[in-house]
């Protein structure tokens, strides 16, 4: 076990699946970092610190520089992964998916089904979330909106062995991957397994336990939740803190194991709450946890607006601990 | 606003349709005062006074005796001054009854239906809602047509409610937690809510399926996994955790594992009885003041809570009263508890149970009555939560309505005394230097000597009876 942040989990991650298999390559908008400036090759290492020194190991061939076009990184990806490589293609930002949505949710997401099983292993990592003022088009929790679409999987880490874990599986599995990694985790340090570490996908981590409310969550949203929880804890609300890790597929299992026993389930969400995560899973347990529920579903999501730029605005609009605790205390105090 | 309110057919019991006035005891123009009887009204169960609400006095009679009139329909129009008889008949136009869009026909009192007033000018702003002390729903409020229903239905002001639906709309949720005594959030000490299979880790199992292995001491590597992509799943371990009863063929008795509950208890009940120091003092109290107060009860309102649900709430009381008994037994510490924290012992499917109700001193006999009912649902249902099992201060017993007269309980640790409540029976007693009858039940206190001496608990039982003998106090 090495202690690390989730940056340091994730590269290391890459290097490890790059270094066991010479058909796995990574491209992206200026992962290589500093090409073409005075500096030269690897001067900057990609914005978000991610694939520094991958470049002088495995060379321009394996580790590509593309231009400023994110249908063309999903479309190279799309068509390397199809003639036998593994790509792992970068989203700077999971917002820019608008512009490569076609190759994501008409190409690469049907390939398996249409053509005769054929296998596309990519894993697109994308960078998504707020709480960094980084303004209504570089904020956004896309994730609802990928986890809608049949044959993409979804998986969403929130701690650095999570990270290690699902990004191996990720890398190796034949299917394509969405990979969402939040800005704001990328410091959280934590303990990380050594050698090999895989998680299976649609598994999900208890964070805490109890048995008076079910929170279900995932991404940035877990830390929030299990502060809530340890604050409901201290006068004796004990709660479930669920972590999804992955979105699709999704442990049902889970949450309706909890919700059977709980009988309150508050559902968290950093994207907004019309056809979201939230609202899905609040759907899955009306119908299938009904007899359960003791209360109404609640549901902590940001309001139907886009992400605002201003910071105490930033933070008013994201779901908070004081906000999930009083929506777990509204679901208590249910009549 | 008009003077003029309306007197409608009340609503009796959930399937009340539609009554007969079989009389009125009222003239119009005689002054009434709230509480006087002013109608006898007839249902097809049941013949009953009708008291008026308010001071009023009846300006119109509309319903004539010996005919039915449906729920909600108007009977006869109050006010308080005098009115014109225009005024009346603009009224009995625009009534609506509560829940139905059709005005109500004038009725047979002689006042012929005015021809047809397309836009009868509406006088009184909620006459349906008149006559049940409710304040009305304003013109224009945002409400759901149920929730308006329901609202006047079960007169709740929805002025104070604040509306959930869009643009603050008032739904059916919002009145129907409105008209409900508000639910404290229960609070209480710190509680552990680490994970309990995060050494399972390396398992593939599902987090409830560790849960259950943690708990029932199931070693995951022995189960195959049947969930999903071979997961461990909650359903592999509860199998494994063998909660079935294995039948043994051609042998004159079978044989029956104990289920976990059933381990629990043997394992408690021993520990007690071998190690607890036990001693048992004995009363009987009279009950017949508290069984006509809860006979009146139920007349007035139609239920009441159980003998035992009072015999609960004397029990909070009395230990707050006398403290030292309410306290559990940790070694050469004794815990005095502040709330009366009652554990209530409960025949379920799999054994004995004993859910808590909490600082139960705080709480109305309704109260207690509604809790218990909801818990005893969910221990026969086997649905309890831990934490509504453990940490009681006292149990109490009883086995009156199985017939028991009188017995004895053993402490359940770490508590320091229980209660066994027998039947009530009809017994001779010395009442003014002559014997009568009356209901008395038998009451036995079992306490750990170690905590408890003989005149703690007499006191506790002193206290108990005098409150279960003037049941006004509870």
């Amino acid at each position: 076990m090495a202690v690390m942040n989730m940056r340091e989990a994730i590269a290391s991650t890459i290097h490890a699946e790059m270094e066991r298999d010479s058909n796995v390559l990574i491209l992206g908008e200026d992962i290589v970092g500093g090409m073409g400036t005075a500096g030269g090759p690897e001067a900057i290492g990609g914005i978000w610190g991610l694939t520094g020194g991958l470049y002088a190991k495995f060379g321009p061939n394996r580790v590509i520089d593309t231009p400023i076009s994110e249908s063309c990184i999903i479309g190279a990806a799309a068509g390397a992964a199809l003639s036998g490589k593994r790509a792992i293609a970068e989203l700077m930002f999971a917002d820019f998916v608008g512009v490569c949505l076609d190759q994501l949710y008409n190409q690469i997401a049907k390939f398996r089904y249409m053509f005769g099983g054929a296998k596309c292993p990519v894993t697109v990592r994308l960078t998504y979330g707020a709480g960094l003022n980084a303004a209504a088009q570089h904020s956004q929790a896309v994730y609802a909106m990928l986890t809608s679409i049949p044959g993409l999987k979804v998986v969403m880490p929130t701690t650095p062995a999570d990270a290690k874990g699902l990004l191996t599986s990720a890398i190796r599995g034949d299917d394509p991957v969405m990979f969402f990694e939040h800005k704001t985790l990328y410091g959280d340090k934590g303990e990380v397994p050594d050698g090999d570490y895989l998680l299976p996908f649609g598994h999900a981590r208890m964070v805490r336990e109890g048995h008076d409310a079910s929170i279900v969550t995932c991404g940035q949203m877990v830390g929030f939740a299990a502060r809530a929880a340890d604050n409901l804890a201290k006068e004796g609300i004990a709660c479930d803190v669920i972590d999804l890790r992955t979105t699709s597929p999704m442990d049902e299992e889970t949450i309706l194991d909890s919700v059977e026993m709980s009988g309150r389930l508050i559902v968290v969400d950093e994207s907004p709450p019309r056809c979201s995560l939230a609202s899905d899973i609040a759907g899955l347990v009306a119908n299938k946890g009904f007899a359960a529920l003791r209360a109404p579903i609640e549901m902590v999501t940001p309001p139907h607006t886009p992400v605002p730029f201003a910071r105490e605005l930033e933070k008013a609009y994201l779901p908070s601990a004081a906000g999930i605790e009083a929506a777990v205390r509204k679901a208590l105090a249910y009549r | 606003m008009s003077k003029l309110r309306a007197f409608t057919m009340p609503k009796w019991g959930i399937e009340m349709v539609e009554g007969t006035i079989s009389e009125w005891n009222v003239k119009v123009g005689e002054p009434v005062v709230k509480g006087q009887v002013i109608a006898q009204i007839e249902t097809d169960k049941i013949v009953n006074e009708v008291e008026i609400e308010y001071d009023t006095r009846f300006v119109r009679l509309i319903a004539e005796p010996g005919q039915a009139y449906a729920v909600g329909e108007l009977l006869a129009v109050t006010s308080s001054d005098t009115v014109e008889d225009e005024e009346i008949d603009t009224f009995v136009r625009a009534f609506v009854p509560a829940g139905g869009a059709s005005a109500a026909p004038a009725g047979p009192s002689g006042t012929p239906p005015p021809a047809a007033a397309p836009a009868a000018p509406a006088v009184a702003p909620a006459p349906a809602a008149a006559g049940r002390d409710s304040p009305a729903i304003p013109a224009g409020s945002l409400i759901s047509p149920a929730a308006r229903e329901l609202a006047l239905r079960l007169s709740v002001n929805v002025s104070v409610i604040q509306g959930h639906g869009r643009s603050g709309r008032i739904t059916l949720q919002d009145v129907d937690q409105a008209a409900k005594p508000i639910r404290s959030v229960h609070g209480g000490g710190p509680v552990a809510i680490e994970p309990t299979g995060a050494a399972l880790d390396a398992f593939y199992a599902s987090p409830y399926a560790k849960r259950l292995a943690v708990t029932h001491s199931v070693d995951l590597a022995t189960l195959t996994g049947t969930g999903p992509r071979g997961r461990i799943s909650r359903q592999d371990v509860v199998t494994a955790a063998g909660i079935s009863a294995v039948p043994a063929r051609g042998s004159a008795y079978e044989i029956l594992r104990m289920s976990p509950t059933r381990k629990a208890i043997a394992r408690q009940l021993t520990l007690s009885k071998s190690t607890i120091p036990h001693f048992y003092l004995r009363v009987s109290a009279n009950v017949d003041a508290l069984l006509a107060l809860r006979a009146e009860l139920k007349r007035a309102v139609g239920s009441a809570p159980s003998v035992n649900d009072y015999f609960i709430r004397a029990v909070a009381l009395a230990l707050v009263a006398a403290p030292d008994v309410n306290v559990q037994v940790h070694g050469d510490q004794i815990h005095r508890f502040r709330d009366a924290d009652i554990s209530v012992a409960v025949a379920a499917d799999k054994g004995l149970i004993a859910p808590v109700i909490r600082a139960a001193q705080t709480k109305s006999v309704q109260g207690i009555s509604a809790e218990l009912r909801a818990v005893i649902e969910r221990a026969r249902a086997g649905k309890l939560r831990a934490d509504e099992i453990v940490g009681g201060s006292f149990t109490v017993s009883n086995l009156g309505m199985f017939g028991v007269d009188q017995f004895d309980a053993i402490i359940n640790p770490p508590q320091g005394a229980i209660l066994a409540i027998g039947a009530a029976r009809l017994c001779p007693v010395e009442r003014g230097g002559g014997l009568s009858v009356a209901q008395v039940a038998n009451f036995s206190l079992s306490c750990d000597h170690r905590a408890i001496d003989g005149a703690v608990g007499a006191a506790f039982l002193k206290e108990l009876t005098a409150l279960i003998e003037t049941p006004q106090r509870l």
